[in-house]
């Protein structure tokens, strides 16, 4: 136990006092070793003041608690001297006001006298004034690359699609919630020898032996009723719940692509010999033999049967339509493990081991009608066209004369009640099927024949054109069906409405990868989900690195007939259960490994340099100096050519092989400090202005994560990058790249990461599901996207009139109708009172609960830290925790407010919970309780009373906007520079960065801002 | 990891017996090393459960976990065997795998000694990695093979239908070897070509470390005022790796351990007698130990859910039904069966501790230093609670045996942490666990 931990064993009043000093400096304070040291030679004159003067005060006053043994609160005022380090000015900001706020010492000890208190305020105004007077004594860096800095820079520089970095050991989080930072970058021997494996492993996939071709594997299964005119005799199986789609409706083609270059095709093995082989649930041992390709590629249903509207899949002529794949839930035994309903796949034996794929699926949006809810009553009247029974039977060559061109209600009359039959009607060459619901009693009809009342249901919704229509229909056994009633509606009809918003639609189409297994889901989703808003087929396009899918790792002999079964799933995709047009498959190819040429470009992109047979070394040497200059961010210097050469040498004069020698040479350079480090190299301990080369690099690692480009690279060599600043900033910020700051700043600087570990009641909170989940904490990414993309002012960080948000996400704040963008997250304009800025953001406060019950101080302690910038201390060593269940009918806010009282909490508490208590309307789901009796309001640290959070959102908008925009610059300079500020920096931004009021904070003069102090431009 | 690069002396030594004396000293040893014990680990699991029969049909002395707790404990008549190996063997009950419960039962061999979420995995993660890789990824230094993956079938089987319960650092299946012979080639016999091969792949990447360390040192040299702690750490990674290259080189040149093998049967194989069988196996993990080739050894028994040809040992042994169908029986004779099935293999361990004891090792027997975890991924089958665990040896690690041990709802991930911990591997957690065992047979944690 460290002499910290005693602290709650002994007397009470002192610690908590104490508390306060490390209130608000807490995190600067205790974290600031690694920003660069102040210059400890001034010497300053007030130094034998401070010895006769001021030292003796803290003696007396401060040391007996705040010394090396003690250290209360971890603070030490022993060590303080004339001219104190840049980490102790943030110590002695807090004594200041521990002083002056007559905080400290604490009420039962010896008191400073008035004039004591004035003595030891001057002596603090005037060293904190001569210490920021000091130049900062800067000493350059190093910071190691992140993991995502290196996978993304790796993948750049070698054009590799494949993600080798799954063995590399995760970053260290910083306090601030940062992995970029240098003080909590570790490099261990394990990481090292991961960076030689992946090096290795990178190199062999990008260099080929252009002598040999390469092996592709193209084949394509088309789909559609009695499309394969030889289908497979055997009765197929897969195992449980999986529901094989009829023989005659799948055909699978072995292809030849056309290439530009000579290659070998792979054909898929046929002929197999299995012993362990399924019965049922049960596993059956005897050897039995298969030859078919229908016994290596399948075509497959997956989920858990049934579906809440209309078939999960039907196949018609001209291919398999889907409807949207319902996602499972998450546990076990609910209800299904077998992924989503309505999930086709292509299941099958063999798939390349290595490279890209392709997969290229034919689909369309179905000319589809819409499946009529319970609640729409049948129209069935005299005035509609209707057609009898007899004219319906399979056989008869039914048509319909469609006068009027429009949507219609088709509505099914029945002579009894049809039970669960399936109803399924054609018409033309669509199809339509799915139960009756809710029929109502029609008055018998006098020239009926049949004098038994008539049950009628309205079934469907769907555009017809003018002209004979061809019609079938099917009900169960058909004897119960008496005749089917088209009523044509005017477009102000309320269900002609919702027609035309559904069949405006478009389904959006997503492709997977993944294994069989006999549980759970294992498909990894390929790419995005791409929209299909045509009528007619149209090739959609997915492409992956296949080792970024998870692999069955099967050994090729194994002998169960369902061991290794890879799979390539095909959706219509889920987002908030809204009626979608079916979406139409015809085909699914596969490509793989997929080479533009060969040798691939992978391989080019490294022996660039004119080929001169006779000469390899001269070869080699351009090659290297290419890649390395790549590699390193800059030129390389001749001494460093010389060493990587060298290698090149020793390889090639003991093995005479080329490419292995480049290969050798290549992997020192991708192990190289000059690859794997950001490095700022300071010649003398004066601020210097960086080299245009480490701005390149430290501009890009900022805005893009990534390696700087071809155009930042070239701007550092003329030398005119440091005066580009401000148009090169708004073009990173354009880019594509961008997006990687962005998904790695906001989730880091809010902690959206805490939502995935949040284990949700799903009970209480249903809708918040898995996939819910992976949205709604995308939603603040999105939503400071779009805030820094439109350039608007902060103030829209917590109040906002629009939320950004795509389906799901805005289905959840039930603002579903609000967008028809599929999984793209647009603005809306939300028109609620208690929506708006990322203070609601319902990922948010959902990760800042239990998953049962919201949490004032998690809520508090964040909106404290990350959006006002005054961070609590960390909680003493020895804290009760609060029993939410302890058999007490308090709420959580009254026992709360019962340990805030116990003396050694209330301080800190004091600038945790005023802040979180606004956030009790809202429930561990993020969303504003229903019921209950909450108490929103709260006193805040400066005295201001707010009445829930739309009263704090005001006040943090309006009275506090300067704090909270040197909180997001604060996180962003400690994000863009990789370390803690000093006290300089900290005063800089808090001081020079309210001049960007006056244009009330946009979100690119603030990044710029930063970008261009000397903070970020100087080392 | 530090600079755990020294060898340990004694297994050199012993592999030095009646071998001249010029070979390469091992500058990588140090002598706080030499006298210290060795630490093995050995993780042995059965498909299926045990039998916990029901009361109705009265058979509760066939039951496997022992019906009282504590240190006055009675060996259930499926146990009998063991209670030779009572002062060296703990019951543990009441353990179970947090992400069991949530995952399809069938699963329970795949995460039994990974403990991972497989019911939502990470996209592109297979699995995460096994307890034993961890244990081998800290003592690999110190033998020839970092871990011996062993099945009742060779390969991996599939996922949810696992062939072998090692995974790497990556979550990925290790292949397992089933035969006898191949085993004992490879680990007593080291081919010579792939020894080959081994040495040349090693001094390439020697050579490699060295031109990266190189480069690195003339960096080093340029860099002016630069902050040095980054440098200095990936220096010293690089020598560490460059070390312990070297040794693992130096290895393939020292003799192994000189032993009997003349009990051996290589002909044994899964095909024939179980017990045969399991008795081969066995006595090739002691000998492993005694020999110091590896410290870390996983042996997957039998296979969930009547894959592979272990299922039909119940029937070779006379009971009449296969392991997965007894497994599933609720009437009397049926599981009466399956628990006789339970003693069968409790006369294989029993027949395991007893090789272990008998090899002498610095401060005791084999088994004093080695963790021997026995189990199931499941009570009874289907139901991943209450895991049916047995602790053995290790007396040198702090394990005070000779109770039946319970805590319901305990992580067995806890377990894992605290059998690394023992072992004086100092990770902060495995898997999802939520600390170490209290008052339990782990003395020091």
């Amino acid at each position: 136990m460290t002499d910290k931990n005693r602290f709650f064993d002994r007397s009470h009043i002192l610690p908590l006092v104490a508390i306060g000093i490390a209130f608000w400096i807490q995190s600067e304070l205790a974290t600031a070793e690694d920003a660069p040291a102040n210059s400890a030679s001034a010497v300053s004159t007030d130094a034998t003041a401070f010895h006769e003067q001021i030292q003796p005060l803290l003696q007396k006053f401060c040391v007996r608690c705040h010394n090396a043994d003690d250290m209360k609160s971890g603070v030490r005022v022993d060590q303080l001297t004339a001219t104190p380090e840049d980490r102790q000015l943030f110590l002695l900001k807090a004594i200041q006001k521990q002083v002056d706020d007559g905080v400290m010492p604490p009420v039962d000890e010896l008191q400073l006298t008035a004039e004591q208190r004035r003595t030891l305020n001057d002596w603090i105004v005037s060293t904190i004034t001569a210490a920021r007077a000091r130049d900062t004594k800067k000493n350059g860096s190093v910071r190691r690359l992140t993991v995502s800095q290196y996978r993304n820079t790796l993948k750049s520089l070698l054009l590799l699609e494949e993600d080798l970095t799954e063995s590399l050991p995760p970053d260290g989080i910083s306090k601030e919630g940062f992995t970029n930072q240098s003080h909590t970058m570790i490099l261990s021997p394990l990481q090292v020898e991961s960076y030689f494996n992946i090096a290795e492993k990178a190199l062999d996939l990008c260099i080929v032996d252009e002598s040999k071709k390469p092996v592709i594997q193209n084949f394509r299964m088309d789909l559609g009723t009695a499309i394969n005119p030889e289908p497979c005799p055997d009765k197929l199986i897969l195992g449980a719940n999986n529901f094989l789609l009829n023989n005659p409706d799948v055909l699978v083609t072995e292809l030849t692509p056309k290439k530009p270059f000579a290659y070998e095709p792979f054909f898929m093995r046929k002929e197999y010999d299995f012993i362990e082989g399924y019965v049922g649930n049960d596993t059956i041992r005897a050897w039995k033999k298969f030859n078919s390709i229908y016994h290596s590629v399948f075509a497959c249903m997956r989920g858990s049967p049934g579906y809440p509207k209309g078939q999960a899949f039907q196949v018609v002529p001209e291919g398999l339509l889907l409807r949207p794949a319902i996602p499972s839930p998450e546990i076990f035994g609910q209800s299904d493990t077998y992924g989503p309903m309505a999930n086709f796949k292509i299941s099958l034996r063999e798939l390349p081991e290595e490279g890209n794929f392709r997969v290229t699926v034919r689909a369309a949006r179905y000319d589809d009608g819409l499946l009529i809810d319970s609640d729409s009553p049948a129209l069935a009247n005299d005035n509609a066209i209707s057609v009898p029974l007899s004219e319906l039977t399979p056989n008869a060559n039914a048509f319909v004369l469609i006068k009027d061109a429009g949507i219609y209600q088709l509505d099914v009359v029945c002579g009894g009640d049809p039970a669960k039959d399936l109803f399924s009607v054609t018409l033309g060459d669509r199809q339509f099927a799915g139960e009756l619901r809710k029929l109502t009693f029609l008055p018998a009809r006098p020239n009926d024949e049949d004098k038994s009342k008539e049950l009628a249901s309205a079934f469907l919704l769907v555009r017809l054109p003018v002209g004979e229509l061809k019609l079938s229909a099917r009900l169960g056994d058909n004897s119960k069906l008496r005749r089917l009633v088209f009523s044509r509606l005017d477009n102000s009809h309320e269900s002609a409405q919702r027609f035309s918003v559904f069949e405006n639609r478009a389904p959006s189409l997503g492709v997977y990868l993944g294994l069989r297994r006999d549980c759970g889901s294992t498909l990894t989703q390929v790419g995005q989900p791409q929209r299909v808003a045509s009528g007619e087929l149209e090739e959609f396009i997915f492409e992956g690195a296949i080792n970024d899918f998870p692999n069955p790792d099967v050994e090729k002999d194994n002998v169960n007939y369902l061991a290794g079964i890879r799979e390539i799933g095909v959706r219509s995709e889920y987002t908030d259960g809204r009626d979608m047009p079916r979406l139409k498959i015809r085909s699914v190819e596969f490509e793989g490994p997929y080479y533009e040429s060969w040798p691939p470009a992978t391989h080019q992109n490294i022996f660039n340099a004119s080929a001169t047979e006779n000469e390899p070394a001269m070869e080699a040497r351009a090659i290297l100096q290419s890649f390395a200059a790549r590699a390193f961010r800059r030129p390389v210097t001749d001494a460093e050519l010389d060493a990587i050469f060298s290698v090149w040498q020793k390889s090639f004069a003991s093995t005479g092989n080329h490419r292995q020698s480049i290969k050798d040479a290549l992997l020192v350079v991708l192990n190289a400090p000059q690859f794997l480090f950001l490095i700022e190299n300071s010649q003398t301990p004066e601020p210097e202005d960086l080299d245009p080369y480490e701005l390149a690099s430290k501009l890009s690692y900022f805005l893009w994560n990534t390696a700087p480009d071809q155009r930042l690279l070239e701007l550092a060599s003329k030398n005119e990058l440091l005066r580009s600043l401000d148009t090169e900033t708004e073009r990173m910020i354009g880019d594509p790249r961008f997006e990687q700051f962005i998904n790695e700043f906001a989730s880091q600087w809010l902690s959206l990461d805490k939502l995935d570990v949040v284990s949700v009641d799903s009970k209480r909170y249903p809708r918040l599901t898995r996939d819910a989940k992976t949205q709604l904490r995308r939603e603040p990414v999105q939503f400071l996207a779009y805030l820094i993309e439109q350039n608007l002012p902060l103030r829209n960080l917590v109040q906002s009139d629009f939320i950004v948000a795509n389906e799901i996400v805005a289905s959840y704040y039930n603002l579903g109708s609000q967008t028809e963008n599929g999984f793209r997250f647009v603005p809306i304009k939300h028109g609620q009172e208690n929506l708006g800025g990322v203070l609601t953001n319902a990922g948010i406060l959902a990760g800042l609960s239990d998953g049962r019950e919201s949490n004032p101080i998690k809520r508090g302690a964040w909106v404290a830290r990350k959006i006002i910038a005054e961070p609590p201390d960390d909680p003493p060593p020895n804290v009760p925790r609060i029993k939410e269940d302890d058999g007490t009918l308090l709420t959580l806010r009254e026992k709360l407010e019962q340990h805030r009282n116990q003396q050694g909490c209330a301080k800190c508490h004091s600038g945790i919970d005023p802040w979180g208590f606004p956030f009790e309307s809202f429930d561990a789901g993020g969303l504003l309780k229903t019921g209950a009796t909450i108490d929103p309001r709260s006193k805040l640290p400066d005295g201001t009373e707010v009445k829930d959070l739309n009263g704090l959102k005001a006040y943090l908008a309006n009275d506090r906007i300067d704090q909270v925009a040197f909180s997001f610059m604060k996180h962003l300079a400690c994000y863009a520079i990789g370390r803690n500020l000093t006290y300089n920096e900290f005063m800089f931004l808090q001081e020079q960065g309210k001049n960007l009021r006056s244009n009330d904070y946009r979100m690119h003069d603030m990044i710029k801002f930063v970008i261009k102090s000397d903070l970020f431009i100087k080392k | 990891m530090g600079s755990s690069v020294q060898l340990d002396r004694r297994a050199v030594l012993k592999g030095l017996a009646g071998v001249t004396l010029s070979l390469p000293l091992l500058e990588a040893m140090g002598k706080e090393v030499a006298e210290t014990a060795p630490r093995r680990f050995c993780a042995m699991y059965t498909a299926n459960g045990m039998s916990l029969p029901k009361p109705t049909n009265g058979i509760d002395e066939w039951s496997w976990f022992p019906k009282t707790e504590g240190r006055g404990f009675e060996f259930g008549k499926s146990t009998e065997p063991l209670s030779p190996f009572r002062d060296k063997l703990s019951f543990m009950g009441g353990l179970y795998h947090p992400n069991g419960t949530k995952a399809d039962p069938h699963l329970c061999s795949d995460m039994w000694l990974t403990g991972a979420p497989l019911h939502n995995p990470k996209p592109g993660m297979f699995n995460s990695v096994a307890l034993d890789q961890v244990v081998a990824t800290h003592t690999k230094q110190y033998c020839r093979q970092p871990s011996l993956v062993l099945s009742i079938d060779a390969g991996v089987g599939f996922l949810s239908r696992t062939g072998t319960i090692s995974y790497n650092q990556e979550g990925k299946p290790i292949p397992a070897e089933n035969n006898p012979r191949r085993v004992f080639d490879r680990l007593f016999r080291g081919d010579r070509a792939s020894l080959a091969t081994q040495r040349e792949q090693l001094q390439r990447r020697i050579k490699l470390v060295d031109a990266v360390l190189d480069n690195a040192k003339s960096l080093n040299k340029q860099l002016g005022q630069s902050d040095r702690e980054k440098m200095d750490q990936y220096m010293t990674s690089l020598d560490e790796i460059e070390t312990r290259l070297t040794a693992s080189e130096k290895w393939i040149d020292i003799p192994i351990k000189s032993q009997d093998y003349s009990h051996l049967n290589l002909d044994a194989n899964s095909e024939g007698e179980p017990h045969e069988y399991y008795r081969n196996m066995f006595d090739l993990i002691a000998l492993a130990f005694d020999a110091d080739i590896t410290r870390s050894v996983a042996f997957m028994l039998n296979r969930e859910d009547g894959m592979g040809v272990s299922d039909t040992f119940p029937v070779k042994l006379g009971l009449n039904r296969t392991h997965h169908s007894l497994s599933h029986a609720e009437d009397k004779e049926g599981q009466l069966a399956f628990a006789k099935y339970d003693l069968f293999l409790s006369e294989q361990i029993a027949y395991f501790l007893g090789r272990l004891q008998q090899f002498q090792d610095i401060n005791g027997s084999v088994l004093d230093n080695s963790i021997v975890l026995y189990g199931s991924g499941a009570s009874t089958t289907h139901n991943p609670t209450n895991l049916p665990t047995l602790i053995a040896g290790g007396a040198n690690m702090g394990l005070k045996h000779g109770t039946h041990w319970r805590k319901p709802n305990t992580p067995m991930s806890n377990l894992y942490l605290s059998i690394l911990r023992s072992m004086k591997i100092e990770e902060p957690s495995f898997s999802d666990s939520t600390g170490v065992l209290q008052d339990s047979v782990f003395t020091q944690v």
